[in-house]
This record gives structure tokens, sequence and C-alpha cells, in this order.
């Protein structure tokens, strides 16, 4: 074996030893790594009253309640992942992107009562990217609400949004 | 190239044969050939494809329909987000070609390469900043997704740092392709992190499996950016790397004339120390 | 246009640092090639002019 190989395998065996160490560290922290815990996750573990966590899930809709005490608007929503819900409430102003059918992230604690009394409100977009025009013509062709979940693949959004644009807009029915 | 390796088997090995194929590019007169022809070729490309993708999405790429025109961020951050990875990644392959093949030319474009990607992955992290305050409501979180490339940008930092922190220049490149081959730990985690755990830094719309998430309006012009950017980190690396062979040209040169001003053929380390000093600037 | 100080802040450091990168790397170029040159010359013409 000339030097050259025997540096190759070397340096081979120290990066699988490395890339091994780097995965099971990973995964043995895993559940600190996570950035927020999911409503279903609170009510199976659920943590201690003093403790600040963050909470995450999507706004669900016709849940949002908002008042005023004074100048700060108090706000109170659910917070939902599918299987289970979460009483969030917050008093403060909230991020532009904050609306039914978002997702967000509440830094705050667990209250006695079940509700989560957040001192902090994220809002989380997902990764679709569309133009206004776009999203208004989906809407009006009835296919997707906002408010009710993720919209449709960028594929059929031409289709789809032509549907809704025509003379007669009671006509979802004949797309495809 | 300065070891004499005496191959003992008749059909060479996977390293060897490598090697072979490796050195013919190792040679810096002929790198500086190539250089030179290819430096037009990336130069030009990356100003006009650049200069375009920024007007297009800056002034005629429509606005999003929840992010308004803050989505227009993403037409700088993505490509320094690609950039920043794929910067290390070139850097890994050097730290590979150095360790093991002792590839003088993969020393020196790491060296070029550290400050080029640290300054990618710095507007990487600045933009995402600047996107994230507006939109997520916040500057900084600390996810996986934003943890593991602000890691990226320390061992930029840190390699920087390393191969220039020797006298004698060999042992820097050593400690330094070390550090650069296992940081590269951090590329998968990177790419990753956003679908192993839950951040706040959404997905990737952009995946080679699946179709994009994201209208075709927006699509090009990210598209046209991403490809000018890579083109100008290329040109910026061709440029910095020819410079530094050049410059170690210009040094190795000093050195023999220093040694004897009258024998410009002599062999360079003669009396390698006597008043380098001065001309290794 | 909506965020426009964050998209302008975005593009301008962009923007700039890409400029200054692109400007240093050109400008230490051009200054190697002519440390490069100036070296060259003198050794190769006592070279070519030796007996």
């Amino acid at each position: 074996m000339t030097r050259k190989s025997r540096r190759l395998w070397l340096v081979g065996g120290c990066l699988v030893g490395l890339g091994t160490a780097t995965a099971l560290t990973l995964s043995a922290f895993s559940s600190n790594i996570v950035f927020f815990m999911a409503p279903s996750q609170v009510h199976a573990h659920p943590p201690a009253a003093d403790r600040t966590i963050r909470l995450g899930g999507m706004v669900v809709a016709g849940s949002v309640r908002q008042s005023k005490t004074g100048d700060t608007p108090v706000n109170q929503f659910d917070v939902t992942d599918g299987q289970d819900a979460v009483t969030v409430r917050y008093e403060g102003i909230l991020p532009d992107l904050f609306r039914e059918g978002q997702s967000v992230v509440a830094v705050g604690s667990l209250q006695a009562d079940g509700a989560f009394r957040a001192s902090e409100v994220l809002a989380k977009h997902d990764e679709t990217y569309m133009p206004k025009e776009v999203a208004e013509a989906l809407r009006r062709s009835g296919k997707w609400d906002p408010r009710y979940g993720k919209p449709p693949d960028a594929a059929s959004w031409n289709s789809m949004a032509a549907s809704g644009t025509g003379p007669d807009k009671a006509a979802p029915q004949h797309g495809s | 190239m300065g070891e004499n390796e005496t191959v003992l088997n008749a059909t060479p090995s996977l390293a060897a044969r490598t090697g072979n194929f490796l050195h013919r590019y190792a040679n810096p007169g002929r790198f500086l050939r190539l250089g030179a022809r290819l430096q037009p070729w990336l130069t030009w490309p990356a100003i006009v494809l650049s200069v375009a993708g920024i007007v297009w999405g800056l002034f005629l790429s429509p606005a999003d329909w929840q992010q308004g025109d803050s989505v227009r961020i993403m037409y700088v951050h993505v490509p320094a987000a690609w950039l920043a990875s794929s910067g290390y990644m070139g850097l890994a392959v050097c730290s590979l070609l150095s360790l093991v093949w002792r590839h003088p030319l993969a020393d020196l474009a790491a060296v070029e390469i550290g400050p080029v990607g640290a300054s990618v992955t710095a507007i990487c992290l600045a933009t995402g900043s600047l996107w994230g305050k507006p939109m997520w409501g916040t500057w900084w979180v600390w996810d996986a997704r934003l943890t593991s490339v602000l890691v990226l940008f320390f061992l930029y930092l840190g390699h920087i740092a390393l191969i220039r922190a020797f006298d004698e220049p060999q042992r820097g490149y050593r400690a330094a392709a070390i550090l650069g081959l296992a940081g590269a730990v951090d590329l998968p985690i990177i790419k990753f992190s956003v679908q192993w755990w839950n951040t706040l830094h959404q997905p990737d719309s952009i995946t080679l499996t699946a179709a994009p998430t994201m209208s075709t309006a927006m699509l090009w012009p990210l598209l046209v950016c991403t490809l000018g950017f890579t083109l100008g980190f290329a040109a910026i690396l061709v440029a910095r790397l020819r410079a530094a062979v050049m410059e170690s040209r210009v040094r190795t040169a000093l050195a023999m004339r220093r040694a004897d001003p009258h024998d410009a053929t002599r062999e360079p380390d003669r009396e390698p120390d006597r008043d380098l000093g001065g001309a290794v600037a | 246009m909506t965020h426009l100080p964050y998209i302008a802040a975005a593009y301008g450091l962009t923007v700039g640092l890409a400029v200054l990168l692109g400007t240093s790397a050109a400008l230490r170029l051009r200054r190697a090639r002519a440390r490069l040159a100036a070296v060259e010359r003198p050794a190769r013409a006592t070279r070519t002019n030796a007996p």
C-alpha cells in the first residue's frame, strides 16, 4: 500500500467515525434541537408550569378573539397540529403575517387551566410563494381557502385559477 | 511531487491513479494558462446575469400574496445560502486533495476560498435576518437551520485563521485541511435541518425530488440570480487563485535572486531564511 | 413597495460586498501580474544575454 493510499484510508476512516459520532449526538439530543413543541406533544408530556417552552402549530380558523385593555391588544386563539389544540393568550401586537390558518410559534408557558400564556408570537410562513393575483384567483375558484390549509401544488395553479376567473364565478365544478 | 513512492504492485492503486490524474492539473503554469482563458467567460456572464436577476427580482417579479414585497429578499438570500454551502463543499474537496495527495494548488485554493465563502455566509445570515424581522417578527432565533448556518460561518472564520497561523505554510495547510474536512459534517445538517427537526425556518421550496412550490414568475428571477452569483463566486475565486500563483512565483524568483544574484537557475531554497522576510509581504 | 428599508438594506449589503470582493480580486490580480512581469524580465534578460 502506498503512502497516498494509506492517507486516503486514514482520512476516510476518520470521516466515517466523525460522521457516526455526530449522527449519534444529534439523534440523542434530538428533542432539545427541536425549536417548538406541537399541541399533541404538550398534552402527552406536559411541561412544568413555570417552564418557558415554544408551542408551534396552525391558528384554528374562527378561534381568534381580539379585545383591548387600554392600549395593548389582547389576543386569544387556538393552535392546532391536527390532532390536538391549545388555547393561547397573548397581550401585544401580532406580527404582520398572523392570520387564521397561518403557522405560528408562541413563546411562553402553560398555565394551570391548560391555556398557554405567550410572551412572544412569531409567524412561521411556509415554503410556498405565489403572486397576489394567483392567490386571489385560487380563492375565487373556491378550491383553496387559506384559513384551512396549505395551497395546492404550484403546477396546478394555472388550470385551477383559470376555472375561477371565467365570467361565471360560481362554476368551480368544470375544473378538471 | 516531493516524495518518492515505490509502487510495488503492478496495477496502481486507486489513490495512485487518482493522484496521476490530479497532478496533470496541479501544474501552476498550466493553471495560469487555463485560468486566463477561463476568466472572461466567468466574469462577464456573471455581471450580466447578476444585474439582470437583481433588476428582475427587484422590479419585475410579482409580490407574494402574504409576504408582500419583502419576498424580494429571497433573490439575494437563497443564492447566498446556496453558495455558502457549495463554497464549503469546495473547501472540503480541497482539504481532501491536500491531505491525501499533497496537491499544491488545492492548498492555495483553500486559502482563497475561505474569505469569499465567509463573505457569502455573512450575506446569507444578514439578509436572512433582514427578512426574518418583518416576516417572522424576530431578527434571530436559535432554531436548527439558523444555528447550523452560524456554525458554518464560524467554521469559515476558523479555517481563515488556522491556515494563516503558522510561520511554515505547510503546517497551516495540513491543520486547516483537517478542520475543513471535519467541518463538512455541518453541510448535511444544514440541508436536512428543516426536515429532521421542526424549525421556524420553512423547508426548501426547490428540491431535486419534487416540483418547486413557487410561482414560475418568481422561480425564473431566482434561477437567474443563482446562476449569476455562482459564476461571480467562481470568477472571484479564479482571479484570486491566479493572483496567488503569481505571487508565489514572484516570491520564488526573488528568493532565487537573493540566494545568488548572478545565477537565476539555482535551487530556490539554498539559503532560505536570510532576507526573505521583507520579500514575503 | 412594502418593507422597503429591509429590502434596500439586504440588496445594498449584497451588492456592496460583491463589488468589494470583485474589485479587490481584480486589483490584486493586476498587481500580481505586474510584479511577476517585473521580476521575470531581468531574469530572462540575463539568461539570454549570457554567452
